[in-house]
């Protein structure tokens, strides 16, 4: 055979398999470039990639001073610490982290941690939380292996216990819970930025190509509450005083500026410390009381009753009825707690005395004089409900507000005998936060302002950014001139009481007892008595509306006795406190 | 020694031929190949440098890569250059002993190996390092020794009429094979080599023109052997294991990874690719971007448009290498030519196969690109050569009266003639 026949042919085979094998791979990178060219785009980016979360800071939360913004609640940085065992195993070095760690961040350290050292097929066990920066760095020193922290944002209380229940807390997850953390969570938290970048194996980044986001963090709004933390602290301990007196469980007050609606202090006892809010077994501790527990507001209510009456025109203060301390509604009969009081006596008499018969008769009088008629039920519903907003959530900036129920008279409950009972505050429910933001409109000239308790918020530059001056958001919700009468009605009722508020100021208020409902039926053993009352310079200028509440356990407070004290030492504070000029 | 080969100028045995111009496509494709190489390691070097440097520690300046790479083609292209002006008998000649040397070096590297005197890269050791001159791979002067001692052992053969021959061919090229194959696949690991090493034989012996039946057990053997050396190795058996899984395998496996990237950068670069210095393979993603990978990132550079234009310029290359061996007379002339064709297609036809992923990865480097000196500078020297016997060729239609003793003539060779005159 002669290689050089055949060497043409050979050459032309040679020619023909590249040419073949180059076709084919030019279909295979047709196919990998051009057909299959976005999933492996999405696969590129997927690893090119890096996404990270640019966390916000959450804003802090501020109180007055007077008229200057003070910190209440701030953040700062804490290490949680955790242990490879797998290293700490192999160095042999357990007993070395254990003597460290006891010695630097005892309290610190989650049960048997030491335990944990030990722990085979484990690469991560978390010994202690909630570690400062300074603890963190005399662990670091001691150049342990097998050890690690991780930074966690966590909120500080520079105040304490101050105002617990209306901040709120911070969980683990960095969700504000109850209070003006829960309600407010969105603004505080802000929003986290995004950083997306392409990087280089090793994650540096590049500045190849157009997938580069940048979106900076909006870190949280810092809020300034109306709360003036010297008040707060002034109420906190004279609720604490008020319950040990009275050998009461629980207490809760209001503090608020019936021109504006602004809260000034809201506190309730017992209380927990929210810095340490996850050692609390019961969770009920970290319910507001003022806006989340409503009750029966009792004998407060009448001046609610008394101010419609008035509006209508059906009654004044100096108006009589015949008082036997018994009047029948229906099949039912209504006695007075007060008695002793008959004959023929004014309604400013009735309020004095708290006498129950009074009221349902102004109530007759809202109807035809006699009888509660749908009229007049529909008087007080309207009073009551809509002017006055009890059993409506008021719309304050703290989570878990509780609207309570007052019975419409269209409903079937919603008879004459129901509404002779509301007329002395029995047979319905309201939190103090509504008794009290009604009870400013009655007193500051009739109009309903909205509870609040922010008045501004802190800038970026750290000024102090006042919120607009409240505007009512019901006006006229009860004449001038009831709202005057009102004013001396309570004036004269707390006058009964001689020589406890300081002279020269215009003080008014209203005791209250109410029935605790215990399983469907008044228990005879257990009461809450209240206090709701205003003060100020004189009968045209109330600075203040305080609400106080306090009750024990089978125990039968009055409203005089009890509560009043604590309105009182509160009360006289504060003409101090404002700096109010006495008149009278 | 100059002179010595200056003195036989002219003096072929088949004086007949006259010189003429050579094949400047040849050079042109070559030195655009090499540009492109170096295009690419000029866009994705100092990623590379500031990778090499954050992970190993190493302190290398951005243009480390461009003027290393910059410096190999320099010396490839003085390569090329020697091996097209030294006369082609005087290398032949001296075949055997390019080949010897081959031989020893990779002898020198295993025992090296052995006593510890050279480090394993990778789980290999294929380099000799030469202090400052760099690192020489010893496989690639083997390469190159066989296919100049190949040409003219086979050409005798074929001219005494032997070449299907058991005891005078097919043993002494199998047992000069086996050897190589063992030093560099046995020993130095490198299957990559080896099988460019192999392609180079088969090459020049289909050009041979060895029985069809010979060709047919020669590629049964060659698969059973291929077999044999995949199941001794785990890591080749992961290989082809990766390549039969495509892109369901996980990339916990550095070859799977390797195919899986190659992919994503190959088939990112779309239509018309990102563009030269976006590369975002390059920056660390893609296993060997400079050296194996290169062809993968040139798809991620410039696109489909890219990848088709580099393996149109490989495949006209390749059909110039042909067209050379179809003008030579001289047998050995020939032979040569199919080994450097063997040899550059092997590279190229591999190395894109394991990038796309249609073949297992082989670790085979994309010629005339790739970074790195030692194979660079032997595939420009075969090049090289190929480009001086492609000075003389004659019309194939004449070959066949070229080997008819008794009918030479030069009438008619138009291009001869006229290069003679300007030769002149």
């Amino acid at each position: 055979m002669k290689p050089e026949l055949l060497q043409g042919s050979r050459s032309r085979i040679l020619a023909s398999v590249v040419l073949v094998i180059a076709a084919v791979f030019v279909l295979r990178l047709f196919y990998l470039q051009v057909i299959q060219h976005n999933h492996y785009v999405s696969l590129a980016q997927q690893e090119q990639v890096k996404k990270e979360r640019l966390p916000a800071t959450r804003g802090e939360i501020y109180a007055l001073s007077g008229d200057s913004p003070v910190k209440l609640v701030l953040n700062e940085t804490v290490y949680t610490v955790f242990v490879d065992p797998a290293v700490i195993i192999e160095n042999d070095s357990a007993d070395k982290v254990e003597k460290v760690m006891k010695a630097v961040a005892g309290g610190n350290v989650v049960d048997d941690f030491d335990k944990l050292l030990d722990k085979e097929d484990s690469r991560y066990q978390i010994i202690a939380k909630r570690v400062t920066r300074t603890q963190a760095e005399k662990i670091k020193d001691e150049k342990l292996s097998g050890i690690g922290f991780t930074a966690v944002s966590q909120r500080v209380y520079p105040e304490g216990q101050l105002a617990a229940q209306t901040l709120g807390f911070v969980n683990a997850d960095g969700v504000g819970n109850y209070g003006l953390e829960g309600y407010m969570n969105d603004e505080l938290a802000g929003k986290d930025g995004r950083l997306e970048t392409v990087t280089d194996v090793s994650d540096v980044p590049l500045t190849i190509g157009d997938r580069n986001i940048r979106e900076p963090a909006e870190n949280g709004k810092n809020i300034v509450m109306s709360i003036d933390r010297n008040i707060q602290s002034k109420v906190e301990q004279a609720l604490a005083a008020g319950i040990q007196r009275s050998r009461a469980t629980d207490a809760s007050v209001v503090v608020m500026d019936p021109n504006t609606g602004r809260v000034m202090a809201m506190a309730n006892l017992p209380t927990y410390n929210p810095s340490e809010y996850y050692k609390v077994n019961d969770a009920a501790l970290f319910n507001n009381g003022t806006i989340s527990a409503p009750y029966e507001p009792g004998s407060d209510v009448k001046t609610y009753t008394m101010a419609a009456a008035i509006d209508k025109g059906v009654a004044t203060a100096n108006d009589t009825y015949y008082n036997t301390d018994s009047i029948k509604v229906d099949d039912r009969t209504i006695t007075n707690a007060t008695k002793g009081h008959t004959g023929v006596i004014s309604f400013q008499t009735a309020l004095t005395w708290s006498l129950n018969t009074g009221f349902v008769t102004l109530a007759e009088r809202l109807g035809n004089g006699k009888d509660i008629t749908k009229t007049a039920r529909d008087t007080m519903y309207e009073y009551f409900h809509d002017r006055l907003g009890l059993g409506q959530n008021t719309g304050i900036e703290l989570a878990n507000e509780q609207k309570g129920i007052i019975i419409s008279p269209d409903d079937a409950d919603g008879n004459a005998v129901r509404y002779s009972n509301m007329s002395f505050g029995q047979g319905l429910d309201a939190t103090l936060i509504q008794v009290t933001s009604g009870f400013c409109a009655l007193i500051n000239g009739g109009n309903y302002y909205k509870p609040t308790v922010i008045s501004g918020y802190v800038n970026g530059e750290g000024e102090y950014v006042q919120n607009a001056t409240p505007q009512p958001a019901k006006l006229g919700v009860v004449k001038e001139t009831t709202s005057q009468q009102i004013k001396e009605m309570t004036h004269v009722a707390r006058s009964s009481f001689r020589g406890i508020d300081k002279a020269g100021y215009y003080i008014g208020g209203k005791t209250g007892t109410s029935q605790v409902i215990k399983n469907g039926v008044y228990a005879d053993d257990e009461t809450i008595a209240t206090y709701l009352g205003y003060g100020g310079s004189d009968i045209d200028h109330p600075e203040y509306v305080i609400m106080v509440s306090i009750h024990g356990d089978h125990r039968i407070l009055g409203g005089s006795a009890d509560a009043m004290p604590i309105f009182t030492d509160i009360s006289n504070w504060m003409l101090d406190y404002l700096k109010i000029q006495p008149k009278g | 020694m100059a002179a010595g080969w200056r003195e036989r100028r002219g003096a072929t045995p088949e004086g007949v031929i006259r010189k003429h111009h050579g094949d400047r496509l040849i050079v042109i494709f070559t030195v655009l190949l090499m540009f492109i190489g170096l295009l690419v390691i000029y866009a994705i070097g100092p990623q590379r440098a500031n990778l090499m440097n954050s992970v190993f520690g190493f302190e290398y300046d951005s243009g480390y890569f461009f003027w290393k790479q910059l410096l190999s083609i320099g010396l490839a292209l003085g390569a090329f250059w020697a091996m097209s002006v030294v006369p082609y008998n005087f290398v032949l000649k001296h075949g055997a002993k390019v080949l010897w040397a081959g031989f020893i070096a990779c002898a020198l590297l295993a025992v090296g190996y052995w006593v510890g005197v050279i480090e394993a890269t990778n789980g290999a050791a294929r380099w000799i390092e030469l202090g400052p001159l760099g690192s020489v791979q010893p496989a690639e002067i083997l390469k190159f020794g066989l296919l100049l001692y190949l040409a003219v052992f086979l050409a005798v053969r074929v001219k005494t009429g032997k070449i299907n021959d058991w005891k005078e061919t097919l043993l002494p090229v199998a047992a000069i094979a086996g050897f190589a194959v063992l030093f560099v696949i046995g020993i130095q690991k490198d299957l990559g080599t080896g099988i460019s090493l192999t392609a180079i034989i088969v090459a020049m012996l289909f050009v041979a023109g060895i029985n069809k039946k010979i060709i047919f057990s020669l590629f049964g053997v060659l698969l059973v052997a291929g077999m044999v050396m995949i199941f001794t190795s785990p890591h080749r058996v992961e290989r082809v294991m990766t390549y039969l899984q495509g892109d369901n395998t996980s990339t916990e496996d550095a070859d799977a990874y390797h195919i899986q990237h190659a992919k994503i950068a190959i088939g990112s670069g779309g239509m018309f690719g990102v563009g030269i210095g976006s590369s975002v393979q390059a920056s660390g993603y893609l296993p060997e971007s400079m050296n194996d990978s290169i062809f993968a990132i040139i798809g991620e550079t410039f696109g489909f448009v890219g990848t088709v234009a580099l393996l149109g310029l490989f495949v006209a290359l390749l059909m110039r290498l042909l067209s050379v061996m179809d003008g030579m007379i001289d047998l050995r002339l020939k032979l040569l030519a199919a080994g450097v064709f063997g040899w550059l297609g092997a590279h190229v036809i591999l190395n894109i196969a394991a990038m796309i992923g249609i073949f297992p990865l082989t670790g085979i480097t994309l010629p005339l690109l790739s970074y790195g000196g030692t194979s660079m500078i032997f595939i420009a020297a075969a090049l090289g050569l190929v480009f001086q016997l492609s000075k003389y060729t004659v019309h194939s239609s004449r070959i066949k009266e070229a080997t008819d003793e008794d009918s030479r003539s030069r009438r008619g060779v138009r291009r001869t003639r006229y290069a003679s005159r300007r030769g002149a």
